[in-house]
Formats: structure tokens, C-alpha cells, sequence
């Protein structure tokens, strides 16, 4: 069938009460407002090299969500795979996902919440968790990655296993908060009975810029994130440290990364105590214009070596110094989201912080040990504390027909 | 489940539930046997004729293109609610599209023609009568109705006994065993205005003044400990379900109302049992659950030939579902009933919500495909 634009469905509804019962034809009924003004732009492409997402400039808004499988029946991953993908092309497309949307006895396939909505730079990242390759049924143990681990405990840790882990991953980034949010619910709902969702998470404001084109954004602590970030026009890091290459392991996931999720709890209140200076001396870069500590520019050069008075200018626990590439030689695409999830209910303290996302391509040498050097040193630990933690690899894009997975479930 | 084979039994579904007998065509292009014929030609003045006439029941509209190039299209519309069309039907083309309409003015409308609109005219009522199956599911599904109902009747007469003579102990054994019969046919019991709510309200569900039945004495039972001033109530109790009982003898029955019957008791599970909300006094809310799914096992077991035959696989999954179920709710059974509510742990209630889920998700497109299977 052909398929309905939802900005169509909104524009033919316009006249008569007959909205979706129009059916397959009657969105074509006069003109289409939406392209005729030349928006139904932002639409991202779900199909590629590379799955979207990732070197795709961050969108404002992210659902995140971790699924346990209910199955071990390979079969019926790789159907809820092939499904999952069709939806997700259809939703970034800006289309109503399935075939059955205007029948008065059914549930219609689409949600309906995005009806009237442009694709809003949807992505939709799929993920494997290395639980998946852990159920015998499945028959995937050989075809594991041998990067692809568990995290191991790492300093700093608080995790709670509830909001940790999970057998396969859904990010869904927008601009429209709704956008991202229907298409893990939709997700959700095709495969229930397949899966069943362990953990989600809502972010509203990325933390990082992940292109040229974007400004620096700030994070709930009001300090700019993500200004050393890997940016997606710069292929060469790229491809040295974000996909992975031939002899990265399997040839399933060459074209693919690592994701590494940690949900990174803000101990607002105590930062909103701390002079200006302990803000500044934590981070090691001046709060409003991020410029590192003894410069003057957002984007100077992070000069490790200087000193003030027989002192480092920036701290020797200061969070930029132990997060540097300068310090730990390996770099990761950082693409995060501010979170919060109202109140605290054993503190009556604002339950916010950073969801932070990253992509490399080899946890072991990139994530884990910047983790362990800023886990134990870093300055910021004051005031953070990691609750959530989980490790997914990104399988490459599929072929327009084909599904993400295909190379390992096919 | 190609769309295109559904739109005209839902067309027919539109004009009320008898379409589950009438629904007999395959898809728009095959006219129904026994469908009035109706035949236009598409020009640039409009449809020719405007207007036309027809007996309510299956209609088949045959149009063909007598040499406009503008006009190229004729629907049929209640209101501004296209009901039937067929597009495309360019100069020399001729095409066809069915449906079933009750009495009534419908429009009938060429697009783009100098008079786009005439009107379709349709007198008469529409025939009723079902198919062999149908009718056997209806009536298997009435005979379960009518046994609980009677069971109801029975088995709140002791309850009520025993709390208008003051033994709050007596009562409280008597409560879970008379709320069974309810909890599965409570979709029905529903339809019947302010009958469920005078038996089964809860608390903030109505005024207070007006808060009675099993919940109102399950509260004074177990949170009050005393039936004091509860005789009248359980004596209303008492006339309010033997009213039930009769009424349900009357009850009409569609084979789409069973199914959704179906989907309700599902849905009273997710958003009252599971989470602890309607036995709040007794916590009992494990017992209601099984029932419910009771209920809603046998609605569709009723059923399920008509399902069968256009959706095999799904019926399959449906009675798998089922069955894991019924295996999630086994470890909490004890005795003739269950352990209580506040003895369950979230991750238990979470597992129990979710395997619900899955089954309400397959069976909630039951209706539409047992419509669809009458169109065979």
C-alpha cells in the first residue's frame, strides 16, 4: 500500500470529518499543504552504511529504552528485527507505520501521537547487549564480538541493576519530544511478546554537539558539554575511533560501534552551592565561556602544562584534564542528553542529571579507562553518581529492504 | 491482512453491528451475491444519473468513464465520511466498488464534475440474519453468561445471609467465591447503565452517598470489622444481581460484542487487579484477575471458529497466551484461592501485568478479523 504521510493525513483531513477513515486514497485528496510550503524536511534516512544516529548531528530530544528478550527462538528476534526496521523507516520517513490504521473494529498499527507531526530528524539505533549472545537458543555465542563485555565495576559505581543492562537497545533521537517518544512506544508494541522492556529514559536537551554545524549546548550544571567532542565531519577520527573497520571482529559488525550508556545522576543542590570558582576549578573550564581555565576562547587549546603561582592552571583533578585525549590518547563521540525524572522520592532532591551516551570502537580501551581515571580521581565526583550503566553493539545500517541485524541473525 | 478486503465489511460495520452477518464480500471489486446494482457513467456534468435509489442492504456501484478527462472518480459518502469509492477510472474504464448501507440520505458524488453531488437515496431495513457459526458462538457464549449469573445469584445469598445476621467471620469466607461469577462477565454486566456501579463501585468511583454493593461490605468487613448497618446493603445487593440475572436472559449478543467483551476483561485486569485496586480491603484482587481471564478465555473460545477461519495462527497464539497465563498466575495459588495482593512484589506484579499485555495485544485484533472472516 502506499504509505500515509502523516502531514498529508493532516492536511486532507482538513476536509471533511472523515479524517483517517479516507483510507488508503483519500489523503491524496487535494493539495499537500506540508510539501507545497516545502517543509517534511529534517527526515533522516533509516537506511545507510551506518546506522543514523550516531554521526547524525545530535538531535534536541531522546528515548532511550533497554529491552530484555522473552524468547530464545532466533526465529522470532529476527522477525521482531525485520519489523522493528520497517517501522523505523516509516517513522523516520514521517509515515504512518503498518497497514491497518483506519479500521473502525481494530486497534490502529500507528499510535497515532506523530499524525500531523513532520519526521522531525528521527533516528532510530538499534543495539545488542552482551546477554544477548548469552542465550544458548539463540545459537550466537560464536559470533560474539570479543570486545563486546559487560562493563567491569568501575570507581564511582552506585549502579541499580534495574536501570542497568539489557538484551537489545532503541534510541530514538528527535527534535520533537513526541517524535522520539512514539517510536519507542510503537517499538515497544511490536515486539511485546518478543521483548519486554527492562529500562527506558527520556532526555531533553543533548549535552553534546556531535558536528560543526551546533553550538556547544550546556548541561544541567551549566557548563558547556561536549566542546573536545569527536565531530562527525572529521572522518579520519571517525573512523580511528567510532566504526568499526575489517579485523574489528566478526564481519557482522563491521560498519558498526560500541555504545556504552551510563545514567549519570547530578547532585544538583550541592552544585548549586559551590562558588563560582569551585565550578570552574571542577570542570577546569570557565563556566559561561567555556574557554579551558587560563584561556580566553571556548575552543583554545587545553594547556595542560600551564601553571599560576607553582600550580596547575587547570587542577590536577579537574575534570577536563583526566577526561583529556591529551591524557588518555583514545577520544570517544560523546552524545548524551540532559534527563530529569521528578523528585527523589527518598530525598525530595531533583532526580536530574546527564544520560551519557558514547560511541567507540573498543570500550576496553576507549570508555573503561577514561572511566577509571575520572571514577577515581575526578573532581566532579563530588558531585555525580553513576546509577545506570549498560554496553550495546551497534550493528551497521541495513540495505533499504534488508533490517539492522541481518549480518548476525540472517 | 491486505486493507483492502476489510474496507468494505467495515464500511457495512459503520452502519451498525449486524454486519457481522452481512459483511459477505471479499473485496471491493467482487460484488456481494444478492447486492443491488446501482450503474453510473462518470462525465464532465457529474455522476449520470445524480441521483439514485436503492433497498438497504449490500449495494454494488458500477460506474464507467463515458468520456471525461477531469472527472475520474465516484464515492459514496454519509456526511463528509467517504464510505465507498473508486478512484482511477479514467476515460473508458469502468470499475466497481460494494457496500452495505442502512436507511438513510447518503451523497453520491462524482469529484470535480459541474454538479459533483447528487444524492443516494436508501429505504428500507436492513435483513438480519446470521450465519450458522455465528450463532453457535453466540449461543455458547449465552449459555456461559446465564450460568454465572445464576451462579451469582446462588452464592451471594449466603454472603448476604451471613452479613445481614452480623457474623463478620462467615462473611468474609463467603466474599471471594460470590465475586468469581461477576468478575467474568462483568462486560456485560456493564451495559446494563448503573447496574454494575450499584454492584461493583468503588469507593471514589461514585458519590458517596450512593457507595454500595460488594465493595461498600467488603470495606466495612475488613477495614471496619463489624457488618453493623450493612443489612440493607447486602439486601440490595441481593435484588441488584437477580436483576442482572434477568436482564441477561434478554441480552442481545453480536459476535463482535463477545470479542470485545474479551479485550474489557483484559483491560479491567491491567488497570484494577493488577495493581491492587479493586479489593483494596480484602486483597482478594487475585481472585478477580483469574476470573476475569476466565471470562475472557471463554468469550473467546466462543468465538474462535469464526476467528479460526480467517486467522488460524492467530487463534493458535491466542490459546498459547492463554495457557501462559494461567502458568504465571500458578505459583500465588493457594488452596481454593490466592495468596494476597500485599504479598506481591513488584517484580512479581510486573511479571503478571506484562504476560497480560501480550495476550491483550493479540486478542485486541480479534474483532476485526472475525468481521473480516465472515467476508470470507
Amino acid at each position: 500500500m502506499t504509505p500515509i504521510t502523516r502531514r498529508r493525513l493532516l492536511a486532507s483531513a482538513g476536509i471533511g470529518a472523515a479524517g483517517i477513515g479516507l483510507g488508503a486514497t483519500g489523503y491524496l485528496v487535494g493539495q499537500d499543504a506540508a510539501e507545497a510550503n516545502g517543509e517534511g524536511t529534517g527526515s533522516v534516512p533509516f537506511y545507510g552504511e551506518h546506522q543514523a544516529g550516531i554521526d547524525t548531528p545530535a538531535q534536541d530530544r531522546l528515548h532511550f529504552a533497554a529491552f530484555d528478550l522473552l524468547t530464545e527462538d532466533p526465529g522470532e528476534l529476527r522477525e521482531m528485527m525485520r519489523e522493528w526496521s520497517k517501522a523505523a523507516a516509516e517513522m523516520t520517513a514521517g509515515e504512518m507505520i503498518g497497514d491497518v490504521n483506519d479500521e473502525e473494529l481494530a486497534p490502529p498499527d500507528d499510535t497515532g501521537e506523530t499524525v500531523g507531526l513532520l519526521p522531525s530528524s528521527l533516528t532510530v539505533t538499534f543495539g545488542f547487549g552482551p546477554s544477548l549472545f548469552e542465550k544458548r537458543g539463540l545459537g550466537l555465542a560464536a559470533r560474539r564480538p570479543a570486545a563486546l563485555k559487560p562493563l567491569p565495576p568501575l570507581p564511582g559505581d552506585e549502579l541499580n541493576g534495574l536501570e542497568s543492562g539489557g538484551d537489545i537497545c532503541v534510541q530514538a533521537c528527535s527534535d520533537d519530544p513526541q517524535v522520539a517518544f512514539h517510536a519507542v512506544r510503537n517499538l515497544a508494541r511490536i515486539g511485546r511478546g518478543t521483548v519486554a522492556m527492562r529500562w527506558s529514559q527520556l532526555g531533553f536537551g543533548r549535552t553534546s554537539s556531535t558536528s560543526r554545524s551546533q553550538d556547544t549546548p550546556r548541561n544541567l550544571m551549566g557548563m558547556k558539554d561536549g566542546t573536545a567532542n569527536i565531530r562527525a565531519e572529521d572522518t579520519e577520527a571517525m573512523r580511528r575511533f567510532v566504526w568499526l573497520g575489517s579485523g574489528d571482529g566478526p564481519a557482522w559488525i563491521v560498519g558498526g560501534s560500541y555504545m556504552v550508556t551510563r545514567r549519570i545522576r547530578m547532585l544538583l543542590e550541592v552544585w548549586d552551592r559551590a562558588s563560582l570558582e569551585d565550578q570552574e576549578q571542577t570542570i577546569g573550564r570557565h563556566k559561561y565561556s567555556g574557554a579551558p581555565l587560563g584561556a580566553s576562547e571556548e575552543f583554545d587549546p587545553l594547556d595542560l602544562d600551564a601553571e599560576k603561582n607553582g600550580q596547575p592552571t587547570i587542577p590536577a583533578n579537574a575534570h577536563v584534564r583526566l577526561a583529556s585525549a591529551q591524557v588518555n590518547g583514545e577520544r570517544i563521540l560523546r552524545r548524551g542528553y540532559s534527563f530529569t525524572d521528578g523528585v527523589d522520592e527518598s530525598l525530595g532532591e531533583l532526580e536530574a542529571g546527564l544520560f551519557f551516551i558514547c560511541f567507540q570502537r573498543d570500550p576496553a580501551k576507549q570508555f573503561i579507562p577514561i572511566q577509571q581515571r575520572l571514577g577515581s580521581m575526578d573532581a566532579l565526583n563530588e558531585y555525580i553518581k553513576h546509577v545506570g550503566s549498560a554496553v550495546f553493539a551497534i550493528p551497521p545500517g541495513a540495505k533499504s529492504g534488508g533490517y539492522v541485524g541481518e549480518g548476525l541473525l540472517g | 491482512m491486505n486493507r483492502l478486503t476489510l474496507r468494505p465489511a467495515l464500511a457495512a460495520l459503520a452502519v451498525g453491528l449486524l454486519a457481522v452477518a452481512l459483511a459477505a464480500c471479499g473485496s471491493s471489486e467482487d460484488a456481494p451475491a444478492g447486492a443491488k446494482k446501482l450503474s453510473f457513467k462518470i462525465t464532465d456534468a457529474g455522476c449520470i444519473p445524480h441521483d439514485a435509489s436503492a433497498p438497504a442492504g449490500p449495494i454494488t456501484v458500477e460506474a464507467e468513464n463515458d468520456g471525461s478527462s477531469s472527472v475520474t472518480e465516484i464515492e459514496v459518502l454519509d456526511g463528509e465520511t467517504i464510505l465507498g469509492e473508486k478512484e482511477n477510472v479514467t476515460d473508458g474504464l469502468s470499475g466497481s466498488f460494494s457496500l452495505t448501507l442502512e436507511e438513510g440520505e447518503y451523497t453520491l458524488r462524482c469529484n470535480g464534475g459541474d454538479q459533483e453531488d447528487g444524492t443516494l437515496k436508501v429505504t428500507g431495513k436492513l435483513a438480519s440474519k446470521s450465519s450458522p457459526e455465528v450463532e453457535t458462538a453466540i449461543d455458547n457464549y449465552r449459555g456461559y453468561l446465564e450460568k454465572n449469573t445464576a451462579e451469582l445469584v446462588a452464592r451471594t445469598r449466603p454472603f448476604v445471609a451471613a452479613v445481614v445476621a452480623g457474623n463478620v467471620a462467615q462473611a468474609k469466607s463467603q466474599y471471594a467465591a460470590a465475586r468469581i461469577p461477576y468478575e467474568r462477565i462483568e462486560p456485560v454486566a456493564e451495559s446494563f447503565g448503573d447496574l454494575d456501579p450499584r454492584i461493583d463501585a468503588r469507593e471514589n468511583d461514585v458519590p458517596k452517598s450512593e457507595f454500595g454493593g460488594f465493595h461498600r461490605i467488603e470495606k466495612a468487613l475488613w477495614e471496619e470489622g463489624t457488618a453493623k448497618g450493612m443489612a440493607p446493603v447486602a439486601k440490595q445487593l441481593q435484588a441488584d444481581v437477580e436483576e442482572l440475572q434477568s436482564k441477561v436472559k434478554n441480552v442481545k449478543l453480536q459476535a463482535v460484542q463477545i470479542a470485545n467483551g474479551a479485550n474489557e476483561l483484559l483491560g479491567e485486569v491491567s488497570a484494577s487487579k493488577i495493581t491492587g485496586e479493586e479489593e483494596r480491603y480484602s486483597h482478594i484482587d487475585l481472585v478477580d484477575f483469574k476470573a476475569n481471564v476466565e471470562g475472557a478465555e471463554v468469550a473467546f473460545k466462543s468465538i474462535e471458529p469464526l476467528l479460526s477461519k480467517n486467522d488460524p495462527k492467530l487463534a493458535k497464539e491466542i490459546e498459547a497466551d492463554f495457557e501462559n497465563v494461567y502458568a504465571a498466575l500458578e505459583p500465588y495459588e493457594r488452596g481454593d484461592g490466592f495468596v494476597s495482593y500485599e504479598d506481591l512484589t513488584r517484580s512479581d506484579t510486573r511479571k503478571l501485568a506484562q504476560t497480560i499485555d501480550i495476550l491483550a495485544e493479540k486478542l485486541s485484533q480479534v474483532p476485526a478479523q472475525i468481521v473480516a472472516g465472515e467476508g470470507g
